[in-house]
């Protein structure tokens, strides 16, 4: 594939080649204007969780991009993303965080909306409109595609964008391990607590190639690993598997998504962990040995931090978390951090858990702490005009991903680094930047879709 | 001439008259302050709506019965 885009976001400004990327794509505002069409309204987002919706009338105010977005169950249970502004003159239809109701009604001048969407109430629609306007024309806007997966809800502006597994591709079995039980069940997951909500003075992407896979910023966690604030009081998790396991970078590169990850040798016992509680601690050890007995390769897979393209954070067991980069301005972004825990685990669990997932994540978790302050300061000295002569370098590791990667007979798709002994890579955020700069230089989803181009090829070449 | 009705004090079963001179007996308060839905008893100036259900804005609610 030529690196060569006409609007120079290849290879002037991400050169993959020499791993060095312009620091201009974070702090520029034209920049900035232009990754809201290029890449927002065409990129499938996630909105929520079916459990923050579960009856009719239930609604949840979300945000794709810039926009904030109305994900709701109608009267009738069918569950829809609606773009929260009045079809009159824009004012948001819903103000409220979350909440249940019959309509959502415009405080300007009172159109409204049933939970369907449809425009059911115009002032004055007999004697102003003269029983003239067009009520069916007029309903809020919905996305062009909705996915429901496993309780997650996602949302794509784009009708030429493919269907969400298929954007997800072989990184399907990675958001499973964060959806699916911990014992291995399939889609166990439910929605603890409410959402946290916060602002952080940097550009969006800073934390999405954070959670792309960035082990080499361990070192400002010290303080947090010193403290112990893990659940058996040691360190920030339990590692007593992670240390017979294969550490992994993992790279989808057509679909930019990436994670780390990390291999169990085939016939591994559980180890102990959640120490702080005997119950809870009992509790998953019984979980992680079901695990084991499930077939698929799943069960040999621990998850960690990893990104879904193009701003949806994962880490899927310690803590057990999702958290969304809202782009607000180039500057700024707001992060919606959403926690985890198997619907039927015990109370005991959940508040165990609930305790140790805000010890860990959020505005007061002391892990999160560390990484916006890194992404503030990383911004502010970035934006000046000398500052911008200069590129970031994403050198490490270049050259040295394999694809086809086994280990003791389990094969993992993508570009694949063996951090075991190298520590680190920067894999993953070049493989997050080369499909932004694809995106920002694609007109259209015809020409994102390179899997679709290449599979008759590569079905010749198998024959 | 009365004060502004607020229209989420009324309770389903209240019966309202309208600017037209409709009487509306309501069926449910989504609580906006802005609609209920109602159904109409008498409509003199159209006598067809009689029976229907309807939503009512809240400027149009002038008289709440006793």
């Amino acid at each position: 594939m030529t690196t060569n885009g006409p609007r120079g976001y290849r290879p002037g400004l991400v050169d993959l080649a020499t791993g060095q990327i312009s620091r201009e794509i974070f702090v520029n505002d034209d920049i900035y204007a232009e990754e809201q069409e290029r890449v927002f309204a065409r990129s499938w987002l996630f909105v929520g969780h079916e459990s923050q919706i579960p009856n009719p009338g239930d609604f949840f105010v979300s945000r794709m991009g810039e926009e904030s977005v109305i994900l709701c169950r109608d009267r009738a249970g069918a569950v829809h993303v609606f773009l929260n502004s009045c079809r009159h003159r824009g004012m948001k239809v819903c103000r409220y965080d979350d909440g249940n109701t019959t309509v959502f009604t415009c405080p300007y001048h009172g159109w409204s909306y049933g939970t369907d969407g449809a425009l059911v109430g115009v002032p004055y629609f007999r004697e102003a409109y003269h029983s003239a306007l067009d009520k069916a024309r007029w309903g809020l806007v919905e996305v062009a595609q909705m996915c429901a997966y496993k309780g997650t809800v996602w949302a794509n502006w784009d009708a030429a964008a493919p269907p969400f597994l298929e954007y997800l591709g072989e990184f399907r079995r990675f958001l499973d391990l964060i959806l699916d039980g911990w014992d291995g069940r399939e889609g166990q997951a439910e929605l603890l607590g409410g959402v946290q909500k916060w602002l952080i003075p940097c550009n969006w992407k800073f934390p999405a190639e954070n959670f792309s896979g960035d082990s080499y910023h361990n070192i400002s966690h010290r303080s947090v690993d010193l403290v112990g604030v893990g659940p058996s009081g040691k360190s920030r998790r339990d590692y007593g598997e992670l240390d017979v396991a294969r550490k992994l970078h993992v790279a989808i590169p057509d679909r930019g998504h990436q994670t780390i990850t990390y291999v169990l040798p085939s016939g591994h016992q559980p180890q102990p962990a959640y120490q702080n509680s005997p119950e809870v601690a009992e509790y998953f050890r019984h979980c992680e040995e079901e695990r084991r007995r499930r077939p698929g390769a799943n069960s040999r897979l621990i998850g960690a931090p990893g990104e879904i393209f193009p701003n949806l954070a994962l880490l899927p067991r310690q803590p057990r978390t999702l958290a969304v980069w809202h782009p607000k301005g180039a500057h700024q972004t707001e992060v919606w951090r959403f926690f985890f825990v198997d619907r039927d685990a015990p109370a005991a669990v959940k508040n165990f858990l609930r305790d140790y997932y805000i010890r860990y994540s959020g505005p007061a978790g002391m892990t999160e702490q560390d990484d916006m302050e890194n992404w503030n300061y990383a911004h502010a000295a970035s934006r000046g005009v000398i500052a911008r002569r200069y590129p970031y370098t994403y050198e490490m590791g270049l050259g040295h991903a394999v694809e086809n990667y086994e280990w003791e007979g389990l094969l993992l798709p993508g570009r694949v680094v063996d951090l075991t002994a190298a520590q680190a890579s920067e894999e993953p955020m070049r493989n997050l930047y080369r499909r932004w700069a694809e995106f920002m230089e694609a007109d259209s989803w015809d020409e994102l879709m390179t899997w679709r181009r290449n599979a008759p090829r590569e079905a010749v070449a198998a024959k | 001439m009365s004060g502004p009705i607020n229209i989420r004090d009324l309770a389903v079963g209240a019966r309202v008259v309208l600017g037209s001179g409709a009487e509306a007996e309501i069926v449910s308060n989504p609580n906006d302050g802005v609609w209920l839905f109602a159904r109409y008893l008498a409509s003199p100036r159209d006598p067809a709506l009689v029976g229907q259900e309807d939503m009512i804005f809240a400027q149009d609610v002038v008289e709440v019965r006793p």
